[in-house]
């Protein structure tokens, strides 16, 4: 009962192997994937991405990506993503941090705001993320 | 002819040359390396998102987003990518040429966005209209600060301050060959335009489920491909200069080794030179004192 997967980003090939399922932070609600999911082209969003295999289970964070299944083929594209090793929790706080102060200021622009709101959920994700294990 | 000392000298003086060139051969070759590598990593990614992009846009027809849609050009906006240290041979000679030409072709008002310090000096001195300049960032080039410069790009073209992007960079071709190229950016340029693909798309695109929907989807890849396109070009010329750097430095390691023959050469001639005057006046001087 397993299916193949590809996770990748730009900078490499994070994962690559066959899976028994995969949630997926989605933009509109988080999923799970499991074999012969009908085809689907989703976004997701800040969040978890976890893999399962057999009884191992793999965690991802990202920042954002498009999924794709078919016929039991499914490839994760992500923005950024890091495993458990590869947060860098001193990096996040201190934009965590600077994302914060950015939204305690008056006299900003509605993009600023945005940028700044999406920068504090992704070190805020980041934080969690590294924590909660 | 030089005396001794002075040979002694230019010797010593060429061989540091040399030791200096050698090493910054290696550590070009170390970094060409890494640069390749990157290239190869961002392969897949890039791949993926072009063809699910391109299935979609099929799928979608015409006016999905502003970034695809091609309008009157007024003003354009030319990057020019080139590095932040020299010594790589006629890498950034190059690139600054080619820019300067094809600006001169163009409107005055032209905006002109500048990678790398040494185009950057160049360009300054220059009457472009230089809007901005990124220095610095080949040292540790990061995904970030390539996405940094793509919305730079994007938010210009959406506000209309420029109609198109282009970007003149050096590809990488091999470590012997590096290729100046001028690429158009913005708009997205639509790849695969072949009828008898089309087709194909359409029917396996059309049963897909989308969430949230087709078109936000598209939305969502657009700047992920941008920003993944800029990325390779930046890669690209990253390996470049690096494979330009190490011709050049192999090169210079050659022709010092050469130069050093032909001092060492000139050194033991004037060392023998000096060795056999001084036996004639020993020898000059004893006979001088056996005839006495």
């Amino acid at each position: 009962m397993s299916f193949n997967i590809e996770i990748v980003s730009p900078v490499k090939m994070v994962y690559s192997g066959e899976v028994n399922s995969v949630s997926i932070p989605g933009t509109s609600g988080s999923f799970q994937v499991l074999q012969n999911h009908a085809p689907l082209i989703s976004t997701f969003s800040v969040g978890k991405i976890k893999i399962e295999k057999d009884s191992e289970i793999i965690e991802f964070s990202t920042s954002g990506g498009v999924f794709e299944v078919k016929s039991n083929k499914a490839i994760v594209l992500a923005e950024s993503i890091e495993s458990k090793d590869e947060v860098n929790i001193e990096r996040a706080r201190q934009s965590k941090l600077r994302a914060e102060e950015i939204l305690k200021m008056i006299e900003i622009t509605e993009d600023e705001k945005d940028d700044a709101k999406l920068a504090l959920q992704r070190a805020v994700n980041r934080i969690k993320f590294k924590e909660k294990s | 002819m030089a005396t001794l000392k002075e040979l002694k000298i230019r010797i010593t003086g060429v061989k540091n040359t040399q030791k200096i060139t050698k090493a910054m051969k290696m550590v070009s070759s170390a970094k060409l390396r890494r640069a390749q590598d990157r290239i190869i990593a961002a392969r897949p990614f890039a791949a993926k998102i072009n063809q699910l992009l391109t299935d979609l846009i099929n799928a979608a027809g015409e006016g999905v987003d502003d970034l695809l849609e091609s309008r009157e050009v007024k003003t354009k906006c030319v990057v020019i990518v080139s590095s932040d240290r020299g010594l790589a041979g006629s890498f950034n000679t190059n690139i600054i040429r080619t820019g300067n030409n094809y600006l001169n072709t163009l409107d005055k008002n032209t905006k002109v966005v500048i990678v790398g310090k040494k185009a950057n000096d160049s360009f300054k001195k220059m009457k472009v209209n230089l809007v901005k300049g990124y220095t610095g960032i080949f040292n540790d080039l990061t995904i970030e600060q390539s996405n940094e410069i793509v919305n730079f790009l994007v938010e210009g073209y959406k506000k209309k301050e420029f109609d198109s992007v282009e970007i003149i960079y050096n590809e990488f071709k091999s470590i012997a060959k590096q290729v100046t190229v001028r690429e158009q950016f913005l708009p997205l340029k639509k790849a695969g335009d072949k009828k008898e693909k089309d087709g194909m798309i359409k029917q396996t695109s059309g049963d897909y489920i989308y969430e949230p929907s087709q078109y936000e989807i598209i939305k969502e890849l657009i700047p992920k491909q941008l920003k993944v396109q800029f990325w390779k070009v930046l890669l690209e010329s990253n390996a470049a200069e690096q494979a330009a750097r190490m011709t050049a430095m192999e090169t210079a390691t050659r022709n010092a080794s050469d130069l050093l023959k032909i001092l060492e050469l000139s050194y033991n001639q004037a060392r023998q030179a000096a060795i056999t005057k001084e036996i004639l006046e020993i020898v000059g001087g004893a006979e001088a004192l056996k005839d006495a």
